[in-house]
């Protein structure tokens, strides 16, 4: 028992450890599906072009220009991205803070999800620096750069990362079956989750304080100080949406996974999160229009930027609002998707307008993403989404935990 | 370099071997707790467009030499880039052809030195912001941050730099002038400390009235910045960005930063509390559904 | 720079505040519309946690059968047939129609009344087999023994029964019959959440939450689909 190795192999049903693994690795399920097919030659070419942009530099297979330093893959990878990560520090803390026992079934999907988004997301962020081997400084160096809001963002993501992974670890303990891991991981993981939560508070906001210095290059509709506060109160909506999407997905493409029970509850849970994204939605829209009188831009609107600030503002804010605010009432589950996947596109072109369309928008020459960096966000989407799948199918995320969990927590 | 010095300094200051070295502490001690930048005085009245300083800054720091033809044309605005640090362009104005040297300005409070995070960009006690190819990742922050778009990145290297005027920083601290400067035949560029230059601009524009415009870019802009500009025409004709705030742009994220730490402190104790209610109320998933 | 102009850094405050008191108006219609009781669930949260085992009457010297009726020999040799507690706490007020008039004979699990409210009916079984002696004619009038007093006012049948111990050895008694509602009532629960989920789905999520309780007369106001499916699984059963 003194062995580590041999109480993992003992406990996962005497297998030893190395056939274990080799069974991990062993792909399951068809090969020939469409999104496989589609997935498969777009990975390919992103990973040439990333290599030709190790080579040969960012300037080669992207747009980016002196004025525009930032583009698709900060704009759309890290803050897009991370804003819909956001569902794991919301759910967390209405399981685990708030005592939803409703929503625990969905919880080790979305920590799954969001630890995976940060992993990525970070990795995109390694693409797009122009000396990645220096990236270990700002943590480990004697070059802490305190005053900068992107040291914060860095060690929050690095820390998130962490305390995710501490969430998730507990399933990890259930796959390769060792009872004591899983009870001590599993008694970590409220202090994860508070600790998460502060983090993802702080980092959420701070992405958008990143573009708090750029305040003549961004344009003022989209520019205020009060950007960090709206970064975090659409994440939670942002991240919300996903989590209806993710799931109705889920639903159909991991049906063998979901126990019966699951299954029923799942609409009840949709419905639940509908209302919390109506509410948030409701808050924003005024947190909007608080920025926007504040700002004292009224002349602005009548442009065709301003007209663009309309459409994002009455079509993806207020309209998707009305939806989840009918659909809830209604309880109609279509249109709670529907409204979220609204609600997904408005946050994009949100961060898109602060990150890429606003910034420098009275430019000459517009920054327009190259098909390149366009593949390469794809590979970087796809790469997840396999590894995603790869974990689902294996550990039990979304089915049930094995039995033996069951009377180690009856006996906490 | 700038951190050797300083090291060396700290060195010798922690400890403070013995009388004999008290001359040098008590210098080095001066140097430490002066806060007074170097800068240079620009005077477009002066400039006659040579594009001297262009060549001379190519040579200093091993860009590639300016091509011949290159030369300022009204009406087209050469901008600074990753080949060169320094830039002249002339502007049709109200007063005649006016020529602008343009390159980094070395705020004192530099947008780009608060957003590095790896100290990389820093400012320099002297005065200088300058650039470290060690500690910089190459995230581009600077570039984003920086209201004047100096700093120029290196797109088409696998090992690429950041590239900007560095106010030939090895050359003033060995107490040199800039390369710049010192090539400067119509002593249009003057290097001192920011306050002699400010005191040296009013005055010349109290001298000429007629033929300065009343007004030193630089003296506040961005918080102010070591570059100083005089002109004979309002500064919105050179191609000046005159909508920069005149708070130095740190500020701007200094709100942001000062609630990080209570919300750490706040956070976690707030949502302890939550939990521990709703755990002794027993309130089930009903509440909020 | 030379002197300062004149700007009122706060001029938008004004309005500023004005958009904070319309948040604060339209936030309580919103709230208000937002969490008005969604119609199903009204009914199940406005009683939560009504309709536990708890309040079920289950009186002693009762045999319980597993069809939701009861049956009680008298002194006199007779035995009176009725629904019992939980059956009249799920249906809620139901009117009785009997189907069988004095005289007539009756075989234990032939049907022997009909209840109804509004789309859905129920049809009851004898639990016993014998001869019909009397039908408690103030269910007609009224219905509110049957709710009110089940056990007693609100027998149904008077019948004098055939083979008496044969037919009732399996029924319940007493604590065995608290105890076998208790499971039933679980049972009703699974059977309610998957039963909507076949013919309402929206309404299914709200109605039953995990752990959550049910209201009095949940099967009131419910499709006739779902009477048809309740009488299938607990009424069906001979036993």
């Amino acid at each position: 028992m003194n062995n580590q190795n041999a109480v993992l192999a003992k406990d996962n049903d005497g297998m030893p450890v190395l056939k274990f693994l080799a069974e991990a690795i062993k792909p399951k399920g068809t090969f020939f599906t469409p999104f496989n097919m589609i997935s498969l030659p777009i990975m390919v070419l992103g990973f040439v072009i990333i290599v030709i942009r190790f080579i040969k530099g960012i300037g080669a297979v992207t747009n980016l220009t002196q004025e525009v330093p930032w583009g698709l893959w900060i704009g759309f990878d890290v803050v897009t991205g991370v804003a819909f990560a956001g569902g794991a520090y919301v759910i967390t803390f209405m399981v685990y803070i708030l005592n939803m026992k409703k929503y625990h079934s969905i919880v080790r999907v979305t920590v799954l999800n969001g630890f995976l988004a940060y992993v990525f997301y970070a990795g995109a962020l390694l693409l797009d620096l122009g000396r990645p081997w220096n990236v270990i400084n700002p943590i480990i160096g004697n070059s802490f750069g305190v005053s900068s809001i992107l040291f914060l963002v860095a060690w929050h993501f690095l820390l998130y990362m962490i305390a995710m992974l501490i969430e998730f670890s507990p399933t990890i303990a259930e796959w390769i079956g060792n009872q004591r891991a899983r009870k001590i991981l599993s008694g970590m993981t409220l202090a994860a989750v508070i600790f998460g939560i502060t983090l993802s508070t702080l980092h959420q906001s701070g992405l958008g304080a990143l573009y708090l210095m750029a305040s003549e290059k961004i344009h003022p509709l989209w520019y205020s100080e009060f950007i960090p506060i709206l970064f975090f109160v659409s994440s939670i909506f942002a991240g919300l949406s996903m989590v209806i999407f993710e799931g109705s997905i889920s639903q159909k493409v991991f049906d063998s996974q979901i126990s019966e029970k699951n299954h029923r509850s799942h609409d009840g849970i949709l419905h639940g999160l509908s209302k919390i994204c109506t509410v948030t939605l409701f808050i924003y829209f005024f947190l909007q229009v608080l920025t926007f009188v504040h700002g004292k831009h009224w002349d602005l609107l009548n442009s065709p930027m301003g007209y663009w600030y309309l459409t994002e503002m009455i079509g993806f804010v207020l309209l998707p609002m009305g939806l989840f605010f009918y659909s809830y009432r209604k309880q109609n589950i279509f249109l709670i998707k529907l409204a979220a996947l609204i609600t997904m596109i408005g946050v994009i072109i949100n961060r898109l307008n602060v990150t890429v369309v606003g910034f420098r928008w009275d430019a000459a020459v517009h920054y327009f993403p190259s098909w390149m960096e366009i593949v390469v966000t794809l590979t970087v989407l796809f790469v997840e989404i396999w590894i995603f799948r790869w974990i689902v199918t294996r550990l039990p995320v979304l089915r049930d935990s094995p039995s033996w969990v069951k009377k180690q927590s009856s006996k906490l | 370099m700038n951190i050797n010095r300083r090291n060396f300094l700290s060195v010798l200051g922690l400890t403070g071997v013995s009388l004999y070295t008290g001359e040098k502490l008590v210098a080095a001690q001066k140097i430490g707790n002066e806060t007074e930048f170097y800068g240079v005085l620009y005077d477009s009245t002066r400039c006659v467009g040579c594009q001297g300083c262009e060549s001379v800054c190519a040579e200093e720091h091993g860009l590639p030499e300016p091509a011949p033809d290159d030369v300022p044309v009204s009406g087209a605005v050469r901008k600074a880039n990753e080949n060169r640090r320094t830039v002249i362009n002339v502007y049709n104005t109200s007063k005649g052809e006016v020529y602008v040297k343009n390159q980094c300005l070395h705020c004192n409070q530099p947008a780009c030195d608060s957003a590095c995070l790896t100290r990389a960009m820093s400012k320099t006690k002297e005065g200088p912001v300058i650039w470290n190819g060690e500690k910089c990742m190459g995230c581009r922050y600077c570039m984003v941050s920086c209201p004047f778009d100096v700093p120029k990145f290196e797109y088409h290297s696998s090992n690429p730099k950041i590239v900007k005027c560095n106010m030939c920083y090895d050359r003033v601290i060995e107490g040199k002038l800039p390369a710049c400067v010192e090539a400067c035949p119509a002593e249009a560029l003057t290097f001192g400390t920011r306050r002699e230059l400010i005191a040296e601009a009013h005055r010349r524009i109290i001298n000429d009235p007629g033929l300065y415009y009343n007004k030193i870019y630089g003296e506040s802009e961005a918080g102010g910045t070591g570059f100083l500009y005089l002109s004979p025409v309002p500064f919105e004709e050179l191609g000046f960005n005159t909508t920069v705030q005149n708070r130095p742009y740190p500020e701007l994220t200094k709100g942001f930063l000062y609630s990080v730490p209570s919300i750490f402190v706040l956070w976690p104790a707030v949502l302890l509390g939550i939990h521990k209610s709703v755990k002794n109320n027993n309130l089930e998933e009903e509440e909020y559904e | 720079m030379d002197g300062f102009t004149y700007i009122n850094i706060f001029d938008t405050k004004g309005i500023e505040y004005l958009v904070i008191i319309g948040f604060l108006l339209l936030l309580i219609p919103f709230w208000r519309s937002l969490n008005k009781p969604l119609t199903v669930r009204a009914k199940v949260m406005s009683t939560l946690g009504v309709l536990t085992s708890n309040i079920l009457k289950v009186p002693q010297g009762l045999f319980y059968s597993r069809n939701h009726t009861w049956t009680f020999l008298e002194k006199s040799g007779v035995a009176s047939v009725g629904l019992d507690d939980l059956l009249l706490h799920i249906t809620g007020q139901v009117h009785v129609n009997n189907l069988k008039v004095p005289g007539d004979k009756v075989r234990k699990g032939e049907r022997i009344a009909e209840i109804a409210q509004n789309g859905g009916h129920l049809l009851i079984k004898s639990p016993i087999s014998g001869e019909i002696q009397g039908v408690n004619k103030s269910l007609r009038e009224g219905v509110g023994a049957l709710n009110d007093d089940p056990y007693g006012g609100g027998w149904i049948y008077k019948i004098k029964p055939e083979k008496w111990t044969e037919e009732t050895n399996s029924y319940f008694l007493a604590n065995e019959a608290t105890l076998w509602f208790k499971t039933e009532l679980l049972r009703f629960k699974d059977f309610i959440a998957m039963s909507l989920n076949k013919y309402s789905p929206e309404t299914a999520m709200v109605i039953l939450q995990e752990g959550g309780e049910l209201a009095d007369n949940p099967l009131s106001g419910m499709p006739a689909e779902v009477w048809h499916d309740f009488q299938e699984h607990f009424l069906d059963k001979v036993s």
